[in-house]
């Protein structure tokens, strides 16, 4: 497994794998994420993980720079030889989705595109589980992989103004929910009344990388009476 | 409660202070204030250890009153000050009675302006900081811009401070601004025409500029690169996006992008980047990561022997 350390700005430090993403290097970044928690403390300002890369943030004139590229160097070597288990239990997150034209306006355009039925479509998406390889966008949104091929979609070539908060959407192979309403170009398929994002909640975001989540197909009277309810872990 | 009324809100008005860090994983940027050293002058000219909030504003254009009598200092761009009659140049201390209007007006250059009154704005902070995200609506008043007529807490003044000597804008005219970058990230991958391309020309600074970056205008950077997974970007980032006009990332970046990206200006030259307006000639100049910490090096002893 090959990697490279390289400078992100003048307080970074960014780690990438050159391979393609998959769980088990994110547990392996996850793990390298926590031992840098461990080994910079308060000087490590902030860290993200994402796909195939770690990149840390340090506080400015805190660490030497060269010190902590060859710790994070060591580091890689050592996942590179002892890969592949999560650090920690990790969660799996239960997502009810409502899947209907009237919440969704790309259901019926994919469906004819894909030339499939809305039926075939729900049982594609929620016949499978995802992983989160990364979070970003807005607060609380998390990419999730790997949708299946046939419901493969390219975004929009413009973008919407304004995403519904809770709408299920694909991008290409990705697919994720947006926790609060926002621009967005992604394919909208259906709608998750889990809130995935509040700031009164401890953690602020119901997931999190190296999660893994499903989707529970639901009927509109679920959907009504399943809003605003905690998720199932 | 001590209180300031904002009468006039300015553009783009912000409660803001030097922003949150460790939450970046799951979406949330650092945010605070986009010229960083005027926030830390102003914060230490009034004696404000516990990184108090002040008010952020853009091509400074504000009036408020305060409830009770009582300090503030004005530090960023070069700004009037009128109380009453009088009208001063910002960078003093200054006093103003209670319900007494005050106007500050910018003065010709430089865009953010910091308005710190003694005892700070003391609204309760979120995840770890008191400054606004409005993209994201976390922090500050609501989350949001601040408009005419919010009235806003003030914090018990502080009586250990000193006033300090002037303070200096954080503006001066330059014909061509010169941004130091780290290379990183896909500049490797970039042909040598794509390289000298970015390095050797002189770019503009498009009025397409905000918290969240400021796009540069220029001969188009073809990077050839068309899909990256999504990874972290960094305050200063130079991201390039298929149009090929170059985005400097700031303060309410998304905290990851699948844009290619050359590297990063650095911090101290991302401050005097953002006090430019439009029409401001750039250009880049790369240098080491060792160049860069020495550069911070002498700009934090400067802060600290000037404003200890």
């Amino acid at each position: 497994m090959k990697f490279d350390v390289g400078p992100a700005g003048d307080v970074g430090l960014r780690l990438v794998f050159s391979q393609s993403p998959k769980p088990s290097l994110t547990y392996s970044l996850l793990a390298l994420q926590s031992a840098a928690r461990r080994q910079f403390s308060d000087a490590l300002m902030d860290s993200i993980v994402s796909y195939t890369t770690l990149t840390l943030f340090f506080h400015p004139l805190t660490v030497d720079r060269e010190r902590a590229q060859r710790w994070l160097e060591d580091q890689a070597r050592a996942a590179c030889d002892s890969p592949d288990s999560p650090d920690t239990e990790r969660n799996t997150v239960t997502l009810p989705v409502l899947y209907h034209p009237s919440v969704a306006q790309d259901l019926e355009w994919l469906a004819e595109n894909q030339n499939m039925s809305i039926d075939d479509i729900i049982e594609l998406h929620s016949g499978k589980d995802y992983f989160a390889y990364a979070t970003g966008f807005a607060p609380g949104f998390c990419y999730l992989g790997t949708v299946d091929e046939r419901l493969a979609t390219p975004r929009l070539a413009t973008p919407r103004a304004n995403v519904p908060p809770g709408s299920v959407a694909i991008a290409d192979q990705q697919t994720a929910v947006y926790p609060c309403s926002s621009p967005g170009g992604w394919r909208v398929i259906g709608t998750c009344p889990t809130r995935l994002f509040d700031l009164n909640s401890d953690p602020a975001a119901l997931l999190c990388v190296g999660d893994t989540v499903k989707f529970e197909p639901i009927s509109m009277a679920e959907f009504r009476a399943a809003q605003d309810t905690p998720a199932k872990q | 409660m001590r209180t300031l009324a904002l009468i006039r809100s300015g553009i783009a008005t912000t409660i803001q202070d030097t922003g949150r860090s460790g939450h970046q994983q799951i979406g949330i940027p650092p945010s605070g204030a986009m010229d960083k050293f005027a926030m830390l002058m102003g914060q230490r000219h009034l004696g404000h250890r516990n990184n108090e909030a002040a008010l952020e504003f853009a091509y400074g254009d504000l009036a408020f009153k305060t409830s009770h009598p009582c300090h503030f200092v004005v530090t960023g761009a070069p700004a009037i000050i009128t109380i009453g009659d009088a009208a001063h140049h910002s960078g003093s201390l200054e006093h103003t009675e209670a319900n007494q209007m005050v106007n500050i007006h910018t003065s010709g250059h430089g865009v953010y302006n910091y308005l710190h009154v003694a005892g700070g704005i003391a609204i309760s902070t979120c995840l770890g900081s008191r400054s606004t995200s409005p993209r994201e609506r976390i922090g500050g008043l609501e989350g949001r811009y601040l408009r005419d007529g919010d009235i806003l807490p003030l914090g018990p003044e502080s009586k250990d401070y000193e006033a300090l000597d002037s303070i200096m804008p954080s503006t001066r005219h330059r014909d061509t601004l010169c941004l130091r970058f780290i290379p990183g990230f896909q500049f490797d991958q970039f042909s040598e025409t794509t390289q000298q391309n970015l390095i050797s020309q002189v770019f503009s600074v498009t009025p397409r500029a905000n918290r969240m970056g400021i796009a540069l205008s220029g001969d188009p950077v073809n990077t050839g690169i068309q899909a990256l997974l999504s990874e972290a970007t960094c305050y200063g980032a130079i991201q390039i996006p298929p149009d090929g006009d170059p985005i400097v990332l700031l303060n309410d970046r998304q905290t990851v992008g699948g844009y290619p990206k050359a590297g990063a200006v650095i911090s101290g030259d991302c401050h005097r980047l953002v006090q430019s307006r439009p029409g401001q000639r750039v250009r880049f100049v790369a240098i080491t990561p060792q160049e860069a910490d020495r550069v911070a090096w002498l700009e934090h002893h400067y802060l600290e022997t000037k404003l200890s």
